[in-house]
């Protein structure tokens, strides 16, 4: 289990016509259990944080033990605010955040976080190299474990080559990368990035990726906000999807989706006979609805538009469906499967952040 | 990029443990390297050294400390040219019109010969002034508080020190907030209230180097009596440096515009409470820092009643136990409010 959430958000009454967020939990993802012994790594009980008059985090209950889990949700959503609390830079007014066992204000559990904040500011006068080294210091190594681990990390995030040049003059994707690297440091359980592929080309971004993959298979947790959700999808599909300070939702986007009643999803299906499959697909009791469209350019037949409930037993059902008539289907696309479409049911409007 | 050397070099190795004594330390050196490029405000301060400086040697260069060639009032002569126009001869030169002298001579100083014992007694209380102009250790006496109650009292202690001290240590953690990469400390595993007074110690000997070398600079400038000066009141000094930094310290952490926290302090409060009669001056720090200037004059003799704002002075002993207890408590103070405070700069 990566991520839970504990118990559900309540729904939020809101005014006339105006979407309010719901809670919508998946069940827990599949995969070795913690150790009961061992606290949590990272865990919210009941926390919300009041900045004045401004409710910025709503009764958030959360868990992580491992992973990479994405958090996403539109600005001022809360995504921030929690984030800085997972790392004890802001307390909450209410609950209490652990890492560990041990209280994410308290000194202590920031050896076990490494955090890479949003913001874009440095010692500019330093080189990348004698920055990191300074982070170390900071964490409290020996001037020798100090070089060899910003020496380590620079290697790891690709900067062991170009570190020794000042800050100011660092492209945006460089200076990711050396916040990255001195988030590494001191080797963290738990890996807090903000916006960490924040102005990286696609290379890089590639790179970064395949990073926190191989960091997550190495046992560490990361939480990554993003706004880049094409990029996020790629590297987990578990997210925590957050809006007006409440989590909207928790676990990975077909379980998301599925537990997405009032918005039937919809399909693309190419198939040699659509209208006689249409018959089909019309008895079975997930489908609501089949729209036969025209061709589209560069294709002969028609293309079959699907809209059912329970995406899961549908996606069964089909299955079952194309073997015990033998279909030849062509093309089976999801339409509305993405982060983007689920934000959009989720949030409202478009589903951007 | 990722490689598996850099992946095991990561591992701790129970040799080298992390230490928050370490990181305590580097971080008191990494604040004060910090502070190694002089800001905007460290220009400010030396740009009013100088003047106070220029000021100070232009006076000294002119004997200016000294009672003798000082004015009586404007368009009149030196209290030296007085004391000589009073004297008996001058006095008859004047009534018969031999001499003329800038300031006609005032009833009481005509002679009148026809009288001889008042004429005796007259001319005895009149020389009393020059008789006196000739005693070096009357002079220099006055030369000194004279020095010690403007330069040291008013400009050094009135504005130079809060000053030199406030901007450094503000600076201290405004300079982060500013910049907003106070983040990069407070991410690192070190207790908050160590976070605070790291800070503090790093900033410390940028203070002092500048409060206590413009403290020099000024005594040097001064002559004889600046030098005197250095050598009773340093420890004054010294201390006010400290108790100035801790309070400006404080208000770098607490406030996001430190500099203008500060110089409304000393502008405002310094200045207007410490010279109000009354308890009420007791709030200011200026205050003990003068009582203690004033006390070691005392006991060195001098006449301290030249110091017309200090005749309520505390004891050295009161004074120094205030000044101790505000350095250590203002320190204490900033350490637990350093470790409740949440900073959203970054944000």
């Amino acid at each position: 289990m990566n991520v839970e959430q504990r118990t559900p958000g309540v729904p939020v009454g809101g005014f006339p016509g105006r979407w309010e967020p719901r809670a919508v939990v998946a069940p827990p993802r599949e995969g070795p259990a913690p150790l009961s012994s061992e606290p949590p790594l990272l865990l919210f009980e009941q926390v919300s944080k009041w900045y004045g008059p401004v409710l910025a985090l709503n009764q958030i209950t959360l868990e992580l033990t491992g992973g990479i889990t994405g958090l996403v949700g539109a600005n001022g959503a809360g995504k921030s605010t929690l984030l800085r609390m997972a790392n004890g830079q802001i307390q909450p007014t209410m609950g209490r955040v652990t890492i560990r066992g041990v209280d994410a204000w308290d000194w202590r559990a920031r050896r076990l976080v490494g955090y890479c904040p949003d913001v874009d500011a440095f010692y500019e006068d330093l080189s990348g190299r004698r920055f990191v080294w300074t982070m170390a210091r900071l964490c409290g190594y020996t001037r020798r474990e100090a070089t060899r681990r910003t020496q380590a990390v620079l290697e790891r995030v690709g900067m062991a080559t170009r570190a020794d040049r000042k800050l100011r003059g660092y492209s945006k994707g460089m200076r990711q990368r050396i916040k990255l690297a001195q988030a590494l440091l001191h080797d963290p359980e738990l890996l807090i990035l903000d916006e960490p592929l924040s102005g990286i080309d696609p290379i890089g971004r590639q790179e970064l990726l395949e990073l926190f993959q191989s960091l997550a298979a190495q046992g560490k947790c990361l939480l990554i906000s993003s706004h880049e959700l094409e990029a996020l999808e790629k590297l987990t599909n578990h997210v925590v999807i957050m809006a007006r300070g409440r989590i909207a939702a928790v676990g990975t986007l077909p379980q998301i989706r599925d537990l997405l009643d009032d918005y039937p999803l919809s399909v693309r299906i190419d198939v040699a006979q659509p209208r006689q499959v249409a018959r089909l697909l019309l008895h079975l009791p997930e489908v609501l609805a089949v729209d036969v469209s025209p061709p589209l350019p560069h294709e002969t037949s028609e293309t079959l538009v699907v809209k059912a409930t329970h995406p899961q037993r549908f996606y069964q059902q089909f299955g079952h469906l194309v073997v015990e008539h033998g279909l030849n289907i062509r093309r089976f696309e999801p339409l509305d499967e993405s982060a983007h479409a689920i934000l959009g049911y989720l949030l409202g409007g478009s589903g951007k952040t | 990029m990722t490689s598996e050397v850099a992946d095991t070099v990561c591992a701790p190795t129970p040799a080298e443990r992390p230490s928050v004594l370490r990181a305590f330390a580097v971080l008191v050196v990494q604040s004060f390297q910090r502070h190694w490029r002089v800001r905007q405000m460290g220009w400010v301060s030396l740009g009013l050294l100088a003047l106070i400086v220029f000021w100070v040697s232009v006076v000294t260069e002119r004997n200016g400390w000294n009672l003798a060639e000082r004015r009586v009032r404007r368009n009149t002569g030196t209290y030296q040219q007085e004391a000589v126009r009073l004297l008996p001869p001058q006095r008859y030169a004047a009534a018969t019109g031999d001499e003329e002298f800038v300031t006609p001579p005032r009833p009481y100083e005509i002679p009148n010969p026809f009288n001889p014992t008042e004429e005796a007694f007259r001319s005895l209380m009149l020389s009393i002034p020059y008789a006196v102009l000739q005693s070096e250790q009357f002079l220099y006496t006055w030369s000194f508080m004279t020095y010690s109650r403007w330069v040291i009292h008013l400009v050094f202690l009135g504005f130079a020190l809060p000053l030199f001290t406030l901007s450094y240590a503000s600076a201290a953690f405004g300079t982060d907030r500013e910049s907003r990469s106070l983040i990069w400390i407070m991410t690192r595993p070190i207790p908050r209230s160590g976070i605070y007074l790291a800070k503090f110690l790093g900033t410390l000997p940028w203070c002092l180097l500048f409060a206590m070398g413009g403290f020099v600079a000024i005594g040097w400038a001064g002559g004889p009596p600046g030098r005197e000066a250095l050598s009773h009141y340093w420890p004054a000094a010294l201390t006010a440096t400290v108790a100035f930094a801790s309070l400006f310290h404080l208000v770098g952490a607490i406030f996001r515009r430190p500099v203008v926290v500060g110089l409304v302090y000393v502008f405002f409060f310094e200045a207007v409470v410490a010279a109000l009669p009354g308890s009420l001056k007791l709030l200011s720090l200026t205050f003990y820092v003068r009582s203690l200037m004033y006390n070691e004059a005392a006991e060195a003799g001098y006449p301290v009643e030249l110091l017309p704002a200090m005749t309520e002075a505390v004891s050295s002993t009161t004074a120094w136990s205030v000044l101790v207890l505000v350095m250590v408590g203002i320190n204490l103070l900033g350490m637990w409010l350093f470790s409740r405070l949440e900073y959203r700069d970054d944000g």
